[in-house]
């Protein structure tokens, strides 16, 4: 079926200064009534191509057409005015107002004298999700609905405003796998009443099932476009990174050693006085890699803060290598606990501080050759010393030591971080979303040095979103919902449906399978 | 580093220039303006000696300053910490009676401790009761400038005087002059240097930045950040503390009413300036110094009033301020254009 060409971005080039150039002479094109599929490793530009698109980032050169017309848009709103709208990776609704007054806010049908007609507003939405097929309740509270249910109401919102285009950053990264069908249900139906969808991701299954054709970026620029209908995973995968990926497990059998980390009945509150961990359990072996699996915010946040000591326990016991240290000071974990936290520029690093400053934190307290003057001075040649030898053995691409640590990539940012905790050498290790936001070279990487941790008898403890990460180097993977440890599996005696349908707390899993 | 330099030596001729402009257009010659400015400050022998007395209270108070912002907390107490040491380096020289080896040691202790005491009880608060120490250290500027008073006024006042002053302190405590240098710059260069090896080169130095720069991730690598606000609040106490002691025992020799009154808010001033660093703050110290000294010399040549120097001096913190981030954003510019042409060209 031959379609129009809605939307023509060409020659599109964006920098970064001082020296990263996002996008390098890019162009695409959308045809109208398609579903058309972004994807690139992390960084490879096609966010920053899509925000170029919607008026939140500036572009240093190149033309945007829509509808055969040059376009300029300085704002999301001018935008969502000629009828795009874009759906980003983080929801942002208020939790405390309903489905129907988050949708038409900032747009709101009034009254004389400027007073919100709720009436009819809630009518317009209430319209609008039968006529999408929505399967939404306009008068629920967002704090209260799913996440997925969320996004839907990000979109609805969208289509209240009466877009044609949806860019979609992303969408699946917060769903579980039962929940993908539906929104691709949803987008589809969408696309048969002749809506365009732009399509961000970065998982290939999901891109060929869903899209009609397909666009590769990689490293700010397009690799190709295609039917969705030639391709296959492995030709996808090649262009994004350049070269053959495995995506087969590269876990050899192995014994678990003696129990290195365990962690009894912890329980503990937030300032509301809600539970956020109920009676968690988790035990890890040496030589042994446990998988945390969830919907995010069911709990691994909080276990992993209780471990490291950053929020109180009520109850529950923590003990390492069996040294006791339920009531240990933050330092005294750090003598037993590598710590790769989920957010590298809070709590992983300081963006603002130089590579050697991030690179030798903890170090400079337990390791008594970063002092010198009688444990007064600070040994910088040391510190230069270490980094240099994080550089080589992490692999670390990076200018001097002392550059800013935010002028380094994402995934070089998590090298350096890696570097530093594997470094300490010690007996646990605990990872909170180590592959988030990286590119799939830097994931790879990752994936390998777990391996080789756990090759090195070290005892893994690993949160992730990412369920294939968890298949791919986990040995066991305990499922979170709800504060709760509500299943403990073996990786190979399981499935990512089973593990699925403990993440939903075994109950909205079998509604979707009646639905589908 | 080097843009940071840049930055400042951009910012201030820009801020002379704009302070020309004001000048000429209330009809003044800034040539002339600017000559007996600098003439009265750096080029005469007494006014260059007269500008490094003065820039004793400004360098370490703005160090005070500057450590503290690097570091976390919010400092803000530099003239009570200020005041309460300048108070007890009066009580040891009003009332201890020792050889000047051993008396000179024992007002700057005094003095040093009253500083810290001042800003410890800001900690204390800020433990105890998590006030924030910004407000705390405010209040507490108002107390020690009350407390000063009544104790210049009652207990220690010096019945032969028609102003609230105490008497002089014991000649032992007096700093000596050397070739025209007060000590007390030597005081404030020995400070500037410790202060320097302490924050660039010592491990406290770099947990307190690192802590400054983002608390959780310090707690998180196992620094003591509670402990460390404590010191970080009794050393930058100290140090304000130390530049009251210096002015009593260098200059008047007594504590006059109204004394630091406007020398403890310059720090702070002069840190915001300097973004905080050790090295900044001391030439700014000096700069800030030097206008002023070379005002009361231009108010006497020309018509011009030394109330000018307070305009020039807040451009020069406008400018100063604003031109660092639109430096940034020039280099950033120019680097974008470069990158364009290497990936077309």
């Amino acid at each position: 079926m031959a379609r129009d060409v809605l939307i023509d971005l060409q020659h599109i080039t964006k920098v970064f200064p001082p020296d990263t150039v996002a996008l390098s002479d890019v162009s695409v094109s959308f045809e109208s009534g398609e579903i058309h599929a972004l994807v690139g490793e992390n960084g490879a530009g096609k966010s920053t191509l899509m925000k170029v698109f919607y008026g939140l980032e500036r572009r240093d050169a190149g033309n945007i057409f829509f509808r055969g017309a040059r376009v300029e848009f300085r704002t999301p709103r001018e935008a969502i005015s000629a009828g795009i709208g874009m759906v980003h990776q983080e929801i942002l609704l208020i939790p405390e107002y309903t489905v129907w007054q988050n949708i038409v806010l900032g747009a709101e049908p009034v009254r004389a004298f400027g007073t919100i007609d709720a009436d009819r507003a809630r009518e317009a939405v209430r319209q609008k999700i039968e006529e999408f097929q929505f399967n939404l309740e306009p008068d629920a509270l967002v704090g209260d609905i799913s996440v997925a249910a969320r996004q839907k109401v990000e979109i609805l919102k969208l289509l209240y405003r009466n877009v044609s285009v949806l860019v979609l950053d992303e969408p699946t990264a917060v769903l579980t796998p039962q929940e993908i069908p539906q929104l691709f249900a949803e987008l589809a139906r969408l696309r048969d009443k002749g809506h365009t969808i732009i399509f961000i991701s970065h998982r290939l299954d999901e891109v060929l099932t869903l899209s009609d054709r397909v666009t590769v970026m990689r490293r700010g620029k397009v690799v190709g476009t295609s039917a969705a209908s030639e391709l296959t995973k492995e030709d996808l995968a090649r262009q994004m990174v350049g070269r053959e990926v495995l995506f087969t497990s590269r876990r050899q059998p192995q014994e678990p050693g003696e129990i290195v980390f365990r962690a009894r009945g912890l329980n503990c509150r937030d300032p509301e006085h809600c539970a956020r961990l109920h009676d968690a359990t988790v035990e890890v072996c040496a030589g042994e890699i446990v998988g945390v699996a969830g919907v995010e915010g069911n709990g691994q946040f909080e276990l992993v803060n209780a471990i490291m000591g950053l929020a109180p326990m009520t109850s529950g016991t923590l003990e390492v290598k069996g040294k006791d240290i339920t009531h240990a000071d933050i330092l005294t974990r750090r003598t037993l606990i590598a710590f790769v936290p989920q957010d590298r520029g809070k709590m992983g690093a300081s963006v603002a501080a130089s590579i050697l400053e991030d690179a030798i934190m903890t170090h400079h307290i337990l390791d008594p050759r970063f002092r010198t003057w009688r444990g007064l001075g600070l040994n910088y040649r040391h510190a230069a010393e270490f980094v240099d030898r994080i550089r080589g053995q992490f692999t670390v691409n990076m200018g001097h030591s002392s550059d800013p640590f935010g002028s380094l990539s994402g995934g070089n940012q998590q090298k350096v971080i890696l570097g530093r905790e594997l470094l300490l050498e010690t007996p646990f290790v605990l990872m909170d979303q180590p592959t988030r936001g990286l590119d799939v070279g830097s994931i790879e990487y990752v994936h390998q040095l777990l391996l080789d941790l756990r090759s090195r008898k070290r005892a893994v403890l690993l949160v992730s979103a990412d369920l294939d990460e968890l298949f791919m180097v986990a040995d066991r993977i305990v499922v979170m919902c709800q504060g709760e440890v509500v299943a403990d599996l073996a990786t190979d005696m399981t499935s990512r449906e089973e593990v699925g349908y403990y993440m939903l707390g075994g109950k909205e899993a079998v509604h979707a399978e009646t639905g589908s | 580093m080097r843009k940071q330099a840049l930055s400042g030596i951009l910012g201030v001729l820009a801020a002379f220039a704009i302070g020309a402009l004001v000048l000429a257009l209330q009809g003044f010659n800034p040539v002339t303006t600017y000559g007996a400015l600098l003439q009265y400050s750096l080029f005469s022998g007494s006014g260059f000696t007269a500008t490094w007395t003065r820039a004793v209270p400004l360098v370490l108070t703005g160090l005070s300053a500057s450590i503290a912002f690097a570091s976390g907390p919010v400092n803000l107490g530099q003239p009570g910490q200020l005041v309460m040491g300048a108070l007890g380096a009066t009580l040891v020289g009003l009332f201890v009676h020792l050889p000047s080896a051993f008396l000179i040691p024992l007002c700057i202790l005094a003095s040093l401790l009253g500083g810290a005491l001042w800003s410890g009880l800001a900690a204390l608060l800020k433990r105890a009761f998590a006030m924030d120490e910004f407000i705390v250290t405010l209040m507490l500027n108002f107390i020690a400038d009350y407390f000063a008073l009544w104790a210049i006024t009652y207990p220690l006042f010096d019945h032969s005087a028609s102003s609230p002053m105490t008497r002089p302190i014991n000649t032992a405590a007096w700093l000596p002059d050397l070739g025209g240098v007060n000590t007390s710059v030597l005081f404030m260069v020995l400070a500037a240097v410790v202060c320097w090896l302490v924050m660039r080169r010592g491990r406290s130095g770099y947990e307190w930045r690192m802590t400054g720069q983002n608390s959780l991730f310090a707690r998180i690598g196992g620094c003591k950040v509670d402990a460390n606000y404590v010191r970080v609040m009794l050393v930058t106490g100290a140090l304000a503390g130390l530049a009251g002691g210096l002015m009593i025992m260098g200059g008047p020799h007594r504590f006059v009413k109204g004394l630091g009154a406007n020398y403890a808010w310059d720090g702070i001033m002069i840190a915001v300036v300097a973004n905080n660093s050790i090295s900044g703050a001391f030439l700014y110290g000096l700069l800030f110094s030097a206008l002023q000294q070379g005002a009361i010399g231009m108010e006497l040549v020309t018509a011009v009033p030394s109330e000018f120097i307070d305009v020039l001096q807040a451009v020069i913190v406008l400018v100063v301020v604003a031109g660092r981030v639109s430096l940034n954003m020039v280099f950033d510019r120019l680097a974008t254009k470069r990158k364009l042409k290497e990936s077309t060209g």
